[in-house]
């Protein structure tokens, strides 16, 4: 590397350190993928208890993709609120629209009364909810999504006790979607490697050629090769969705595997 | 350096304090309660700026009352402010037009769409939007938005002073969430969220901010999207309230500052019990 034109001054990057990266990489990879659902089974218990506390007919969360703008529902409890999973809206339409962008969370009753209120996205759903609110998933860092509960049981709509209700649950809601997130933040687990390794030469902390090397190692991370890590950490995934009480055993035939792999290793004199 | 007084001295030094005189002082104050506050003040003259979702300018509740409608427009980092039809992306903008013409009836409007596809709700929108109603002189301005962007804090802080400084009055709405918000935690605005009574002339003054008035947003009636209306609970539906009330202050007494108006606002708030 040194001797190429405009790296006159600063030493190549040390060779050790991609294949470090990769290692890290591929064990966030891999813990990406046995994560998922443990972020699920978290927002899903939270719309489950809003449903049960506020006695309401239902209750989802609907998380922002930045990729496309759009807020998609991600976990709903309740009966009837069951088929707004998997709906993709536009993140500035609507009430769920208003409150993710303004971080400011609304309470609407008598919806039913106005013939063309939400109509069309609630008869996706099979639903036109009588009273609603929605409440923005935010924290510190911005806002993830909304929560939305739906046709509170009884005579009254949602009053403010209400609303400060839902902000509790939205509060625990973000700060879950949070911790999941930055576990599975490949990025910034790189970029933290490589602080810490202090490894870009002289140029110490250049961000430029730091998001250079991250984003040249996340490319050439292929999420879908046939690597048996992949499959192994793909089954495990989907036990612990199913069974988390299986991965004691799961975890215990893996500690058989290494130790047969570390015998084949070294009986084969693999240097 | 020079010698003579720092510049904030002299306008009240002998030879420059006749112009401190204003054109229409607040006057003989007997006492300052609803009838002095209000007279027959109905927003005539006052000009409310609604930083939202947009106003729709035909629906029934806006009665021809909005003076313009213009949006923020955004490219990368850089925002203009462009004409907009005059609709409304959710129905939000055109409830709180609502509220505050049901209160002033005879104010104009202006509405700043900083909400939709095209920005997002995005702070530098956000920003740029408020930063426009002020030029144009505004006597109020309704933010029922406030932004969480820490990069904004200074920019935000900055318009607040200058709203304040160029007679503009801000109104915000009270973010529920705990995290901070700008620019409605700032002091220079006035800052309202909702209490319980279904009633939008009661109002209350709390002498513990940063919220410091609390107002009828609770199953607030309003107007809302394509010339509809429905039942609606926020502190953004109680901040309009206070901007109507603001706008009716302001054209009684075209004289008073906006910490005069807050002053009036809090002297004449509903005793809490």
């Amino acid at each position: 590397m040194t001797g190429e034109p405009g790296s006159h001054d600063e030493p190549a990057p040390d060779d050790g350190l991609i294949p470090t990266l990769h290692a890290v990489a591929l064990r966030v990879e891999a813990a990406r993928r046995l994560a998922p659902a443990a972020g699920t089974a978290v927002l899903r218990s939270i719309v489950e208890a809003t449903v049960v506390l506020f006695g309401a007919e239902a209750a989802s969360i609907a998380l922002h993709d930045p990729a496309t703008d759009r807020l998609v529902f991600e976990v709903a409890a309740g009966e009837r609120g069951e088929g707004v999973v998997g709906l993709a809206i536009d993140a500035s339409q609507g009430v769920a629209g208003y409150a993710f962008s303004t971080g400011q969370p609304l309470a609407l009753s008598d919806v039913a009364r106005d013939a063309r209120f939400g109509r069309a996205t609630a008869e996706q759903t099979g639903y036109v909810p009588r009273s609603l609110i929605a409440v923005p998933l935010v924290d510190d860092e911005g806002v993830l999504g909304v929560l939305e509960v739906l046709d509170k049981r009884g005579d009254g709509g949602f009053d403010l006790h209400d609303i400060e209700l839902a902000t509790v649950f939205a509060r625990q809601a973000t700060v879950a979607i949070r911790s999941s997130r930055i576990e599975r933040d490949t990025a910034s687990l790189l970029r933290a490697v490589l602080l810490a390794a202090d490894a870009v030469g002289p140029a110490g902390g250049d961000t430029a050629a730091l998001d250079a090397i991250i984003a040249t190692e996340i490319r050439t991370m292929d999420a879908d090769s046939d690597d048996p890590l992949w499959a192994l950490a793909d089954q495990i995934a989907l036990l612990r969705a199913t069974d988390p009480g299986q991965l004691e055993l799961v975890r215990d035939l893996l500690a058989v595997l290494v130790r047969r792999a570390d015998h084949g290793r070294s009986s084969r004199g693999r240097g | 350096m020079s010698q003579t007084l720092p510049a904030w001295s002299e306008p009240f030094s002998a030879d420059h304090r006749a112009a401190l005189r204003r054109l229409a002082p607040l006057g003989d104050v007997a006492a300052i309660d609803r009838s002095w506050a209000f007279g027959t003040g109905d927003g005539d003259g006052a000009v409310v700026a609604i930083v939202d979702s947009g106003v729709e300018g035909d629906h029934p509740a806006v009665a021809g009352r909005l003076r313009a409608s213009v949006r923020v427009e955004l490219d990368g980092d850089r925002a203009s402010v462009v004409p907009d039809e005059a609709v409304d992306a959710v129905g939000h903008g055109t409830a709180c037009a609502g509220i505050i013409l049901g209160r002033a009836p005879q104010a104009e409007l202006l509405s700043i769409r900083v909400l939709g596809a095209d920005n997002r709700g995005k702070g530098l929108a956000f920003a740029t939007g408020l930063e426009w109603a002020i030029g144009q002189g505004a006597s109020i301005v309704n933010l029922s938005l406030s932004s969480r962007s820490e990069a904004l804090y200074a920019t935000l802080h900055d318009l607040v002073d200058r709203a304040y400084f160029a007679n503009v009055l801000l109104v915000c709405a009270a973010n529920n969430v705990a995290v901070a918000s700008y620019p409605s935690l700032f002091a220079g605005v006035v800052s309202v969220a909702a209490h319980d009574v279904r009633d939008p002339d009661v109002w209350f003054y709390n002498p513990r901010p940063p919220v410091e008035f609390g107002a009828y947003g609770l199953d607030v009636e309003v107007a809302w999207k394509d010339g509809g209306r429905i039942v609606a609970t926020g502190n953004s539906f109680a901040a309009p309230h206070i901007a109507g009330h603001a706008a009716r202050i302001r054209t009684a007494h075209p004289g008073a500052t906006p910490f005069e108006v807050k002053a009036i606002l809090a002297a004449t708030a509903t005793p809490p019990v």
